[in-house]
């Protein structure tokens, strides 16, 4: 019997997962598929805490802020390789160049040293799906205007059969490229020819203030990289990457990792049916397997499936329904808003919990008592309009383990 | 299923997000392969229409359906290419179309027969195996690698004929192929540990699971093969005997099976298990032997692909961890490459060396800094990839628990 089962393997599910195996305990994941963060930007948004702390219900005012500040430490006590601190932001850029922001980006992704730069190289490689140079220049002009962009365009001859045929390299074919020994020793050259540009275009080269934009190589994961970065003279910042993303998935990667370092089980492909359950006590998970179907007992639970777009949530004209264990679910009467990029009502459907992530019923009774729910599954927030699916992850994940 | 719900289920579900593409190990070793979301959802929809496209591409799946197990999304990827690769073959048949169909497929589809002739004389064949001028032969002639490390022939395993006993408790045990023909020393060893455990285990005079026939092409005789082991399953089936195997391609296969319940074929469905996860079965019911002794290893364990489509997780490493002593870790690295027959094939052995290039790096990285002694994998054929590609020796975990039982002074 497992102390803990988690269901869904995503940020929350992970981040419970590792931290109940770091304190002794057995714990079992089941994820039906890779989780979204490899096709995220493998940033994370935290979002205002001491105003979403005061908005009723948010996930942040029931743990408070102290919790949050927990996820999040333990999160870069985990990757010392992501930069950010408490109550502030940092700047990475999307694809197309526009800066955002966050609140915790990997190293290489930070874009701060743009604002003090006088020229910016932007690295664009032929071929490359899903990038597009001139979009990305025209940005960077509005955006820093007091620096020049200059493209500087190469070919890879690691590609030339993709060149042949005509076919693009994508994003993670691009970023693996460069975590090969070919790959890694190119590199070097690059960065070298970079720098004579540099030097070719200003005179007084050495005064004025460099950086180079460059599409996702995922380096801040890489210690061959980041050994070549450290001696490199100037910024060398990654711009992140339409799905799937390198840098997502190398934190996925990286997260399972030491989930099963710790001694924990990652049951990756299959789906839970539904959970068995006696009076207020979840007892088995029954998932799909291919003859019959296989039953994992636990002591107690977390549901980190990750709502509607997580597919934990299923939506139909009529209804929506979590799909696992039947919780009832909070429903907004009005699902959209007519401006599309505002807040959307609909992104509050979820479980709404108690402060110990309890799922509760409409009369606000606890409807078992062994499980807590954890993630995007959770009532009240719009990760989007508020900035913080990575932040409601974190704090919720790290406190399911730290409890279970 | 309705056509409309398949239609659903086969393309609706795919949101586009190239995760299968991204994580396929084949794709990223061959960029000729336009990989599983192209071959697969993309043009399903054409096929949906009767237009064939990139039928040429099809037999490049190595069927290891790491694209079903990421794909966030629960589509059914490996299937819907497997569909349209038979179907390709079909309207070969029928009439013209693209893709070849050999000799080679005929051979490497039989392992079986190929197991029973170099079983007569396995040291002969040993030695043709072992032969370069043979084996140079083979590859201008048959396409079957000259580098590819076909697996050595030793005693065949023999079957077990036992009456049916309701007052006893029995297992009814599917060696497949490999362990049948190419490793009899771990077939003994998985009846050895079952009878240790109470069980009286039969053999009876299986075919072949039948993968290997459908991978290269023979799905008539891989229906034919398959129909003929559930009639030879069905009185145990019907008395509610399990059928183990320590193979995780057979496994798969067995669980797979379709039930031809049309026909009248197959009445009760089979209650198939891995090994290991009988084995974890008894323990959860405080039914499996724990008197191991204390043996101070520490192994690498790779988890198959098959072992992995089966959703069952890693009921070996469960196991294993209840010896004191023992010390496991899951390697973790993707695909072996070799996928069955799949890295013997002349124009696809350098793609399978490089799919299983990081899990060498990792096994002999492993071994020589001292992160574990051994390497233990259930799959016969990723141990002679592992073997082949990192130079480890690697073997099935069941002989941890011949040592820990004592079986192994």
């Amino acid at each position: 019997m497992w102390d803990c089962i988690v269901i869904g393997g995503g940020l929350a599910g992970l981040i419970a997962g590792i931290r109940a195996a770091e304190r002794g305990k057995k714990i079992l994941i089941i994820s039906k598929g890779l989780s979204s963060l490899s096709y995220s930007s493998g940033a994370i948004d935290i979002g205002d805490v001491g105003q979403l702390e005061r908005q009723t219900d948010h996930p942040y005012s029931l743990l408070r802020q102290s919790v949050v500040r927990a996820g999040m430490d333990y999160f870069q006590k985990l990757f010392p390789n992501y930069q950010g601190s408490w109550g502030s932001t940092e700047i990475m850029l999307t694809p197309l160049g526009t800066p955002k922001e966050t609140t915790l980006v990997s190293k290489m992704q930070n874009a701060g040293p743009l604002n003090n730069a006088d020229i910016i190289v932007l690295v664009a490689p032929e071929g490359l799906k899903d990038f597009f140079p001139d979009i990305i220049k025209d940005s960077l002009e509005k955006n820093y205007p007091k620096a020049r962009i200059i493209i500087y365009p190469f070919k890879i001859s690691a590609f030339d059969a993709w060149y042949t045929l005509g076919k693009p390299v994508t994003g993670m074919e691009y970023a693996n490229y460069w975590n090969t020994p070919s790959g890694i020793a190119e590199f070097k050259k690059l960065l070298i020819s970079i720098h004579r540009k540099i030097a070719d275009c200003r005179k007084n080269f050495k005064e004025i203030k460099k950086a180079v934009v460059s599409p996702e190589l995922s380096s801040s994961w890489s210690k061959p990289l980041q050994d070549i970065l450290a001696e490199t003279p100037f910024p060398f910042i990654e711009l992140t990457a339409f799905p799937p993303s390198a840098n997502g998935h190398n934190l996925y990667c990286a997260l399972t990792k030491k989930f099963k370092s710790l001694g924990g089980e990652l049951l990756l492909g299959s789906e839970v049916e539904f959970v068995q359950c006696r009076g207020k006590i979840a007892e088995k998970a029954i998932v799909k397997s291919k003859v019959s179907s296989s039953a994992f007992a636990a002591r107690s639970f977390v549901l980190a499936t990750g709502g509607i777009l997580g597919g934990g949530i299923e939506v139909t004209p009529d209804s929506a329904q979590e799909t696992v264990m039947g919780l009832p679910l909070f429903i907004p009467s009005k699902w959209t808003n007519a401006q599309f990029l505002s807040e959307q009502p609909y992104t509050h459907t979820g479980v709404e919990v108690d402060n110990q992530l309890r799922p509760l019923d409409s009369k606000k009774e606890i409807v078992l008592n062994n499980v807590r729910i954890a993630g995007r599954m959770l009532a009240h927030y719009d990760p989007w309009s508020n900035n913080c699916a990575g932040g409601v992850s974190l704090a919720t994940g790290w406190f399911a383990g730290e409890n279970i | 299923m309705t056509e409309q719900a398949s239609r659903r289920e086969a393309l609706d579900a795919c949101i586009k997000c190239s995760v299968c593409t991204a994580m396929c190990p084949v794709t990223a070793a061959n960029p000729l392969y336009s990989g599983p979301k192209s071959i697969g959802p993309d043009a399903e929809r054409f096929r949906l229409e009767g237009i064939e496209i990139g039928t040429s591409l099809l037999s490049y799946c190595s069927e290891c359906r790491t694209c079903e197990l990421t794909c966030p999304s629960g589509v059914q990827i490996t299937k819907m290419i497997a569909r349209a690769r038979r179907k390709a073959l079909q309207n070969k048949k029928g009439n013209i179309k693209t893709m070849p169909l050999d000799v080679r497929d005929y051979i490497l589809g039989r392992t079986e027969y190929l197991g029973e002739l170099a079983s007569l004389m396995p040291k002969l064949t040993n030695i043709l195996i072992g032969a370069s001028l043979a084996r140079k032969a083979m590859e201008s002639i048959l396409g079957i690698s000259s580098k590819a490390p076909l697996p050595g022939y030793g005693s065949k395993l023999q079957n077990i004929n036992r009456k049916i006993n309701s007052k006893k408790k029995q297992v009814v045990y599917f060696p497949g192929c490999f362990t049948k023909y190419n490793d009899s020393p771990t077939g003994k060893a998985i009846i050895k540990v079952l009878e240790y455990n109470g069980y009286e285990v039969i053999v009876p005079s299986f075919n072949c699971c039948a993968t290997p026939l459908e991978a290269n092409g023979r799905f008539k005789e891989a229906e034919d093969t398959k129909r003929k082991n559930l009639a030879l399953m069905q009185p145990y089936a019907q008395q509610g005997i399990p059928l183990i195997t320590g193979c995780t391609t057979c496994g798969l296969a067995l669980k797979e099976y379709p039930s031809f319940e049309e026909e009248g074929f197959q009445k009760t469905p089979l209650k198939v298990y891995d090994l290991f996860e009988f084995l974890w079965m008894l323990y959860q019911k405080n039914e499996l032997r724990t008197d191991f002794k204390e043996i101070n290893t520490s192994l690498g364990y790779h988890a198959s692909c098959h072992l992995k489509a089966q959703g069952i997780g890693v009921p070996a490493i469960r196991i294993l961890r209840l010896i004191p002593g023992v010390k496991v870790v899951e390697l973790d690295q993707g695909c072996c490459g070799l996928s069955g027959s799949y890295g013997f094939k002349k124009e696809k052995y350098n793609i399978a060396m490089q799919i299983g290039q990081a899990l060498f790096n990792r096994a002999s990285e492993g071994i020589r800094t001292g992160d574990f002694e051994n390497i233990a994998c259930e799959c016969g054929v990723c141990r002679v990839q592992i073997n082949h590609g990192a130079k480890v020796e690697t073997n099935h975990p069941v002989w941890i628990l011949m040592q820990a039982y004592g079986f192994c002074e």
